[in-house]
C-alpha cells in the first residue's frame, strides 16, 4: 500500500525519500507498473517517482568515459549521435527493444535495474565494459555493470542506493562489438536469447575479447570461457566453432514457455558462429 | 485505497486538475476517471499498444504509465488528434485505404501514426512497420493500415 | 432536361461507413459504457482443473464494503449452458478446467470486486486430471462429465463410397497423423457485457458483443427461465468477433444474475489474462488421414478418423466436424471417403467456433497428403489437383451441388501468377546446397460455405427498409456488424438497386427490439444471405416507387429506372423526376403513404440428414493460396516471404473490403501456422499475454497479391459469394508444403514456431 508520493526533483530528495526504507522507484513505469498491476513487484510503501530529476538526465562525454544518465530513454540512446558515433552496438540494442512507445518511455536505468536476465540493454552494456554509479545519503560508490547483477530482478544496489549514472569507458580504435537477438521479428519480442560479442580486430583476429549472453542464465553474464576460446585467435572455421562449443557449454539455460534449455544452448552455438563468421567478413 | 495524489495537467489542450490514487494507470485515469474512453485498454501490459497517448508529444503505452507521472504535462488523445483539421489527413487516409475494420485498436494507430508522421513526415514503408510494430490489429493483416500511413505521409510506397 | 448516364457502385472500393467515427475515438463499444448505477462484475475462477468443490465461504466478502452482492452456485437456478447443455454457469459440485466460475461478486468499484474476490474460501477436493484426449477412451479414465461415463462428448460419422473397394484399386496410399494446436481469437476488444434488469416491469437489457443476437435471446429465455419477448439485446460497436462470441458463456447469465440479485445495472468486462484463460480456443485435433490414387493420378479413397480434445464442456469447437468432412469429401472428387470423429472430455479448456471452423484443420492434413501423393507417383502437384479438382455441375458424394465453381481459376491463376511450378523444381533443386538460409513455395486450397449453411431451422435473414421524405434510406437489418464491413456492403446492394449514393443510408443493425431476425453472424454468411434479403427489401421499394414514377411520367415501369437519386426514363437517362419529390407528393398527397418495405430470405439449401448429405449451403467459396517462405535453418525461423491468393468471390462488391478480409484472413493464417501457441501444462495456460502469444505485428506482413476470380453465382446478390472465413483457411497447409520444398522435411504438427521447426530440421525429439 503506496502512503506517500514523491516526485523528486534533485537527487538528495530521491535519497531522502528512500531513506526512509521500503520505497519503490520509478521512471519511466514500463516494468514498475505492468510487474505491480500483476501482482508480481509489491510497491512499497513510498513511491518515489525520479522523472523529474535533472542531474539524472543527459549523455555527456566526459573524458575517456561516456555518462549517461539512467533516465536517457531508449529512443534517445537510439537516436543520439554520441552513442551512435561511439557505442553503436548500444543503439543498435535499443533499436530492437520492445516497441516505439516503450522506447520512448523505459529508460536505461530502469532496464539496468530490472535486473532482467533478458534485459535488451545490458548484454551490449557488458560488451562496453560499462560501470555504474550508485548513490545513497552515506555517499556514492562505482561498480561494474557485471558485478552489479544478482539474480533474476535482484541486484547489489541496496535499498537506500539510487543508480545515478551508467559509464561506459570509450571503446579503443578497431573496436567492434556485435549484438545479435534471436526473435522472429524486429522488435517487440523478449529475448529467447541474444548474444554479444566484442574485441579489437587485429591479425583476422579479436583482441581483448568481451562475450556476453542475455536470457541463458538468472542474471546477463559475461562469458570467460568463450572469450579464452576466441582471444587472439585467426577467425577460421575451427576457431569459430570452437567458441561456438564453448558458448554452449558456458550457458546455463532454463527451459520456460519461451524455449528449451536444449533449444536455447543450439541457439547460442548457431548465433555466436554467425556473428563470428560475420566479424571475420569484416 | 492507495494515497490520492492532487495533479494539473493539459488534456487535448484544456486544463485538468483532478485527484487520483498513486498507483493507478494513466489509462485508467483517462478512461474511469475523466470518462475520455477513446483510448483504450487491450492488454495493460504494453503489447498491444490500444492505449496509445501522447505525452509532451512522445508516443507511450498509458496503461504503463502511472497517472502521477502527468503532472505538469500535455497528454494528446485520440479525441486531441481528432479535434485537430491538420490531422484529418490522415484519418481520411485510414478511412479511404480500409485501415479500419472493427476499429478498437484504431484510436492506438491513429496516436501512434500521428507520432510517426510527427517524426518522419513521409515515412517509407519500412519505417512505418517498424513504427506500428508496437500496435496490434487482429482484422486489418496491417497492410492497409500501412498504405493509408504512408499515403498521410505523401508517399505510396 | 438533364440526363443521367447508368452507373454501378458494385466492385468499387467503398469505404467503411463507421470508419471516420472510429478513427475519432468516438464509437462506444460495451467497455466504454457507463450507465447510471452500474457495478462492477467480477468472477472467481478456480485454479484446480479438476476437483470437488467441498466448500465455498462467501461471508468475508459480502461483509466489504462496497460488496452489493456475492453469488455462487448456491443462490442461481442449476440450468446449464453449452452446445451439449453440459455447463452450469457457476459451477457447484465439481470443476473441470482452469476457467471454472464458482463464484461472481457485484461492487462499486473493480478494487472491491477484486478485493471481495480474494476473500472468498474454497475448499477443494482434488480429482484426478485428464489432459490427453487419447487417454480419456481408455478404460477406467476419470469422468469428467458424469452424464457422458465414457467421456464421449460428441461423434459424428459419414461415409460415400465404399473405401475397401478404394483402397484396392490405388497405386499408392499414403497414411499421416496430424496434430493441431489450440489458438485463440484475441479480439483486441475483450468479452464484456453488461447487463440492467428491472424487477418492476422483467424487463432484462443485454449490452452483448454477441455475434447471434437471436439465438442468443433465446439462450438467455431459457437459462433465466424468462419471457423472451422480455429480454432485449442491444450490440455496441464490437471489438473483434471472429466466431468467439457465437456461443453464450458463463459470463453472460452471471451478469444477468448479478444484476437481479442487486438490482443494479452490472457491467463485467474481462482482463487480458482472463480473456486468454477464460474465453474459447479454437478445436485442437488429432487427424489420421489414410488417402490413394491411381498411377494417373486419380484420387481413389479416402479414410479419417479424428480425435478432438472437447475440454471439460462442451461449446461449438466440438462440432467442427461438421465443417470438416466437407473438405474430405468434396474439396477433391473423391469417389469413396470414410469419415469417423471423436470429441472426447478432459481436463483441458473448451473450444468455441473460429474464423474457418474446422476447415483450416482439415485442409491442413488434405492438402499435405496431395503434395505427398503427387510426388509418390512422380507427378507435379498442380497438375495433380487440376486432374482431381471439382467443377461447375459437380454433385459431390456428400450430395454438395456446385453451380459456381472457380476452382480450376483458382489453380492456375494462383501457380501462374506466383510462378509456382518453376519455384518449386528450383526450390527442391536447391535443397541440399549448403547455404543456411533456404527457399520453398508451398500450395494449398479450399472449399468452404460461401451461401449459409443451413444448421438451424432457418438460415434466412430479414430487412425493413425505410424511405423518407428526402429520400434518405434506413436499412434495418438483422445481420450483425462485427467489424467486416457488412453495414457498407449491404448499403451498397441497396443503393445499386436504388440508384442512391453511399450517403444516402443509414444501417440500424443492433438491437432485437428493432431488427428483424436473423441467425447470426458466422459461416460466411452475412454478404449473401443478408445481401440477397436487404436486395429483396430494395427491389420492393423500386416497386412501388416506379409504379407511382409512372403514372406521373406517363410510362410503363420497365421504362423507368432510378439513377443518382431520381427517377429518370430508362433508355435514355432522362430525368423525370428527383426521387425526393416522388415520395413526398406519395407522402403528402391523398394516398398518404410511405415507402417501407420488409423482406426475409431465405436460401435455397436443405438441412442435412444423420447421413450428413445434402447440399448444406447456397453455394461455395474455392481459393487456392501460394506461400513463399525462407527457412533458417540455424534457428528454426520460417520467413513468409509472399502469398499469392487467388479467390472464387462470386463477384466483386466492394473492393476494398473484400481486400481487407482476404488480407485478414492471410495474416490470421499465418499466426496460426508460425507463431501462435497457446501452452498448457497440466491445463493450465503458461502465456496468458500478449508477451508469449505472438500476434503477428506490422512488420512481419508478407507480399501479398490477391487476385479474386468471378464466376457470378446464380443465387448470390449480384453474384457474389461469402468469403471472411475462406481466406485464413489455406495457410497453415500451404505453409506446410513450402517448408517442405524448402527442406524436404514433412511438418504435420502444428505450430511451425522456430523451435519446433529446428527440432524437426534436426531430427531431434
Amino acid at each position: 500500500m503506496v502512503e506517500r508520493y514523491v516526485a523528486a526533483k534533485t537527487v538528495e530528495e530521491a535519497l531522502e525519500a528512500l531513506s526512509g526504507g521500503d520505497a519503490t522507484v520509478v521512471a519511466g513505469g514500463t516494468d514498475v507498473m505492468p510487474q505491480s498491476q500483476a501482482g508480481r513487484l509489491k510497491l512499497g510503501r513510498t513511491l518515489v517517482n525520479i522523472r523529474r530529476v535533472a542531474a539524472l538526465s543527459g549523455l555527456a562525454l566526459t573524458g575517456d568515459e561516456i555518462n549517461i544518465g539512467p533516465l536517457t530513454t531508449v529512443a534517445d540512446l537510439n537516436e543520439h549521435d554520441l552513442i551512435r558515433q561511439h557505442l553503436p552496438v548500444l543503439a543498435d540494442a535499443a533499436d530492437k527493444f520492445a516497441s516505439p512507445q516503450i522506447r520512448n518511455m523505459g529508460t536505461i536505468g530502469g532496464n539496468v535495474c530490472n535486473a532482467s536476465p533478458a534485459g535488451d540493454l545490458l548484454v551490449p552494456l557488458l560488451l562496453l565494459n560499462a560501470e555504474v554509479e550508485l548513490r545513497s545519503s552515506n555517499g556514492r560508490r562505482r561498480m561494474k555493470l557485471q558485478d552489479f547483477f544478482a539474480g533474476p530482478g535482484k541486484s547489489h544496489k541496496k535499498p537506500g542506493e539510487l543508480l545515478t549514472a551508467i559509464l561506459a569507458p570509450l571503446p579503443k580504435a578497431g573496436f567492434t562489438a556485435r549484438f545479435e537477438k534471436f526473435g522472429t521479428r524486429p522488435a517487440l519480442d523478449i529475448s529467447t536469447v541474444s548474444v554479444g560479442i566484442a574485441g579489437v580486430m587485429a591479425y583476422g583476429g579479436l583482441q581483448e575479447v568481451r562475450v556476453a549472453f542475455g536470457a541463458v542464465a538468472p542474471t546477463p553474464m559475461r562469458g570467460p570461457a568463450t572469450e579464452h576460446a576466441l582471444e587472439g585467435k585467426k577467425l577460421d572455421d575451427a576457431a569459430i566453432e570452437a567458441a561456438a562449443q564453448a558458448a554452449m557449454q558456458e550457458v546455463k539455460p532454463i527451459s520456460d514457455v519461451r524455449a528449451t534449455d536444449w533449444y536455447r544452448r543450439e541457439l547460442v552455438h548457431n548465433l555466436v558462429r554467425k556473428v563470428l563468421q560475420d566479424v571475420a567478413r569484416g | 485505497m492507495s494515497l490520492a495524489v492532487e495533479i494539473a495537467f493539459k488534456l487535448n489542450g484544456s486544463p485538468v486538475r483532478v485527484s487520483i490514487p498513486a498507483t493507478m494507470t494513466a489509462l485508467s485515469m483517462l478512461r474511469d476517471q475523466l470518462n475520455v474512453t477513446g483510448t483504450k485498454y487491450g492488454c495493460g501490459e504494453g503489447e498491444c499498444g490500444a492505449c496509445t497517448i501522447l505525452v509532451d508529444g512522445l508516443s507511450v503505452n498509458s496503461c504503463l504509465m502511472f497517472a502521477v507521472e502527468c503532472d505538469g504535462r500535455e497528454l494528446t488523445t485520440v479525441e486531441g488528434v481528432a479535434a485537430n483539421p491538420v490531422n484529418d489527413r490522415l484519418r481520411d487516409a485510414l478511412v479511404e485505404h480500409g485501415g479500419v475494420q472493427c476499429g478498437f485498436c484504431t484510436p492506438g494507430m491513429v496516436v501512434q501514426s500521428k507520432w510517426l508522421l510527427d517524426k518522419h513526415p513521409h515515412p517509407d514503408r519500412h519505417q512505418v512497420e517498424r513504427g506500428l510494430e508496437g500496435n496490434l490489429c487482429r482484422c486489418t493483416g496491417y497492410k492497409k493500415i500501412v498504405d493509408a500511413v504512408c499515403g498521410a505521409g505523401g508517399s505510396n510506397e | 432536361m438533364a440526363v443521367i448516364a447508368k452507373d454501378s457502385l458494385i466492385g468499387r472500393r467503398i469505404p467503411k461507413m463507421d470508419a471516420p467515427e472510429k478513427t475519432a475515438g468516438k464509437t462506444r463499444y460495451v467497455q466504454d459504457m457507463k450507465l447510471p448505477g452500474q457495478l462492477v462484475g467480477m468472477i472467481l475462477r478456480t485454479d484446480r482443473v479438476h476437483a470437488r468443490i467441498k466448500r465455498i465461504d462467501t461471508s468475508r466478502a459480502q461483509a466489504l464494503p462496497g460488496v452489493h452482492a456475492v453469488l455462487t452456485a448456491a443462490d442461481i437456478p442449476q440450468k446449464p449452458i453449452g452446445v451439449n447443455k453440459d455447463n452450469p454457469p457457476l459451477k457447484g459440485d465439481k470443476v473441470r478446467c482452469i476457467r471454472d466460475e464458482i463464484a461472481a461478486v457485484a461492487a462499486e468499484s473493480e478494487e472491491i470486486a477484486k478485493a471481495a474476490l480474494k476473500l472468498i474460501e474454497v475448499e477443494y477436493e482434488d480429482l484426478p486430471g485428464l489432459f490427453d484426449p487419447t487417454q480419456a477412451m481408455q478404460p477406467g479414465a476419470p469422468v469428467i462429465q458424469e452424464a457422458k461415463p465414457n467421456n464421449i462428448a460428441m461423434v459424428f460419422d459419414y461415409a460415400h463410397g465404399d473405401v475397401g473397394a478404394g483402397e484396392a484399386e490405388s497405386d499408392v496410399v499414403v497414411e499421416d497423423e496430424f496434430y493441431l494446436h489450440y489458438v485463440t481469437h484475441c479480439c483486441m476488444g475483450v468479452s464484456g457485457v453488461i447487463a440492467d434488469f428491472e424487477p418492476t416491469s422483467g424487463n432484462l437489457t443485454i449490452y452483448s458483443n454477441t455475434q447471434v443476437p437471436f439465438l442468443h435471446k433465446r439462450e438467455f429465455s431459457e437459462v433465466l427461465g424468462m419471457d423472451p419477448g422480455r429480454i432485449r439485446i442491444i450490440q455496441p460497436p464490437i471489438g473483434g468477433g471472429f466466431g468467439s462470441k457465437l456461443d453464450i458463456y458463463p459470463f453472460e447469465p452471471i451478469a444477468v444474475y448479478l444484476a437481479k440479485a442487486t438490482r443494479r445495472p452490472v457491467k463485467l468486462v474481462f482482463s487480458r489474462e482472463e480473456e486468454f484463460i477464460a474465453s474459447p480456443t479454437r478445436q485442437p485435433a488429432i487427424v489420421k488421414l489414410r488417402s490413394g490414387c491411381k498411377k494417373d493420378g486419380t484420387l481413389t479413397f479416402r479414410t479419417v478418423d479424428i480425435l478432438l480434445d472437447n475440454g471439460g464442456y462442451t461449446s461449438w469447437g466440438a462440432t467442427i466436424p461438421f465443417v470438416m468432412m466437407q473438405t474430405f469429401s468434396s474439396l477433391y472428387r473423391v469417389p469413396h471417403c470414410l469419415y469417423h470423429t471423436k470429441a472426447v472430455y478432459t481436463n483441458n479448456p473448451y473450444a468455441g467456433s473460429f474464423r474457418g471452423y474446422g476447415n483450416l484443420q482439415a485442409t491442413f492434413a488434405v492438402e499435405q497428403q496431395i503434395d505427398k501423393m503427387a510426388e509418390a507417383i512422380g507427378m507435379d502437384n498442380l497438375a495433380f489437383r487440376l486432374k482431381n479438382a471439382q467443377a461447375p455441375g459437380e454433385v459431390t458424394g456428400q450430395g454438395m451441388v456446385f453451380k459456381s465453381c472457380g476452382f480450376k481459376e483458382c489453380l492456375t491463376t494462383a501457380a501462374e501468377r506466383s510462378g509456382y511450378v518453376q519455384k518449386f523444381s528450383a526450390n527442391a533443386a536447391n535443397r541440399s546446397k549448403p547455404s543456411a538460409r533456404k527457399r520453398g513455395i508451398g500450395m494449398a486450397s479450399m472449399l468452404h460455405v460461401g451461401g449459409g449453411a443451413k444448421i438451424y431451422p432457418s438460415d434466412g435473414c430479414g430487412t425493413i427498409l425505410k424511405l423518407d421524405d428526402f429520400a434518405h434510406v434506413t436499412l434495418i437489418t438483422g445481420a450483425s456488424e462485427i467489424g467486416q464491413g457488412s453495414e457498407t456492403v449491404l448499403s451498397q446492394l441497396v443503393c445499386e438497386e436504388l440508384g442512391l449514393p453511399m450517403s444516402a443510408v443509414t444501417v440500424v443493425n443492433n438491437d432485437t427490439e428493432i431488427t428483424p431476425w436473423d441467425v447470426g453472424v458466422h459461416a460466411s454468411r452475412t454478404t449473401f444471405i443478408a445481401g440477397n434479403s436487404a436486395i429483396g427489401a430494395a427491389r420492393k421499394a423500386k416497386e412501388k416507387i416506379l409504379a407511382l414514377a409512372s403514372k406521373v411520367a406517363n410510362l410503363t415501369p420497365e421504362q423507368l429506372d432510378m439513377r443518382g437519386g431520381c427517377i429518370v426514363r430508362a433508355e435514355d437517362g432522362e430525368v423525370v423526376m428527383p426521387l425526393p419529390k416522388l415520395l413526398r407528393s406519395l407522402h403528402f398527397s391523398d394516398k398518404a403513404e410511405l415507402v417501407m418495405t420488409t423482406n426475409y430470405y431465405e436460401p435455397p439449401s436443405v438441412h442435412q440428414g444423420k447421413d450428413f448429405k445434402g447440399d448444406v449451403s447456397a453455394t461455395y467459396a474455392w481459393a487456392t493460396q501460394v506461400c513463399e517462405v525462407e527457412v533458417d535453418t540455424d534457428t528454426g525461423i520460417v520467413k513468409l516471404l509472399k502469398v499469392t491468393a487467388a479467390h472464387d468471390v462470386g463477384r466483386v462488391l466492394n473492393r476494398l473490403g473484400l481486400e481487407g478480409q482476404i488480407e485478414g484472413g492471410i495474416v490470421m493464417g499465418q499466426g496460426y501456422a508460425l507463431s501462435e501457441d497457446m501452452v498448457f501444462k497440466q491445463g493450465k495456460l503458461l502465456n496468458p499475454a500478449f508477451r508469449d502469444y505472438k500476434l503477428m505485428t506490422a512488420p512481419e506482413v508478407p507480399e501479398m497479391d490477391i487476385s479474386f476470380i468471378e464466376s457470378m453465382d446464380g443465387e448470390g446478390p449480384q453474384g457474389a459469394k461469402g468469403v471472411g472465413e475462406a481466406p485464413a483457411i489455406c495457410m497453415a497447409a500451404a505453409i506446410a508444403n513450402a517448408i517442405y520444398n524448402a527442406t524436404g522435411v514433412r511438418m504435420t504438427n502444428l505450430p511451425f514456431t522456430p523451435e519446433n521447426v529446428y527440432r524437426a530440421l534436426k531430427g531431434a525429439s
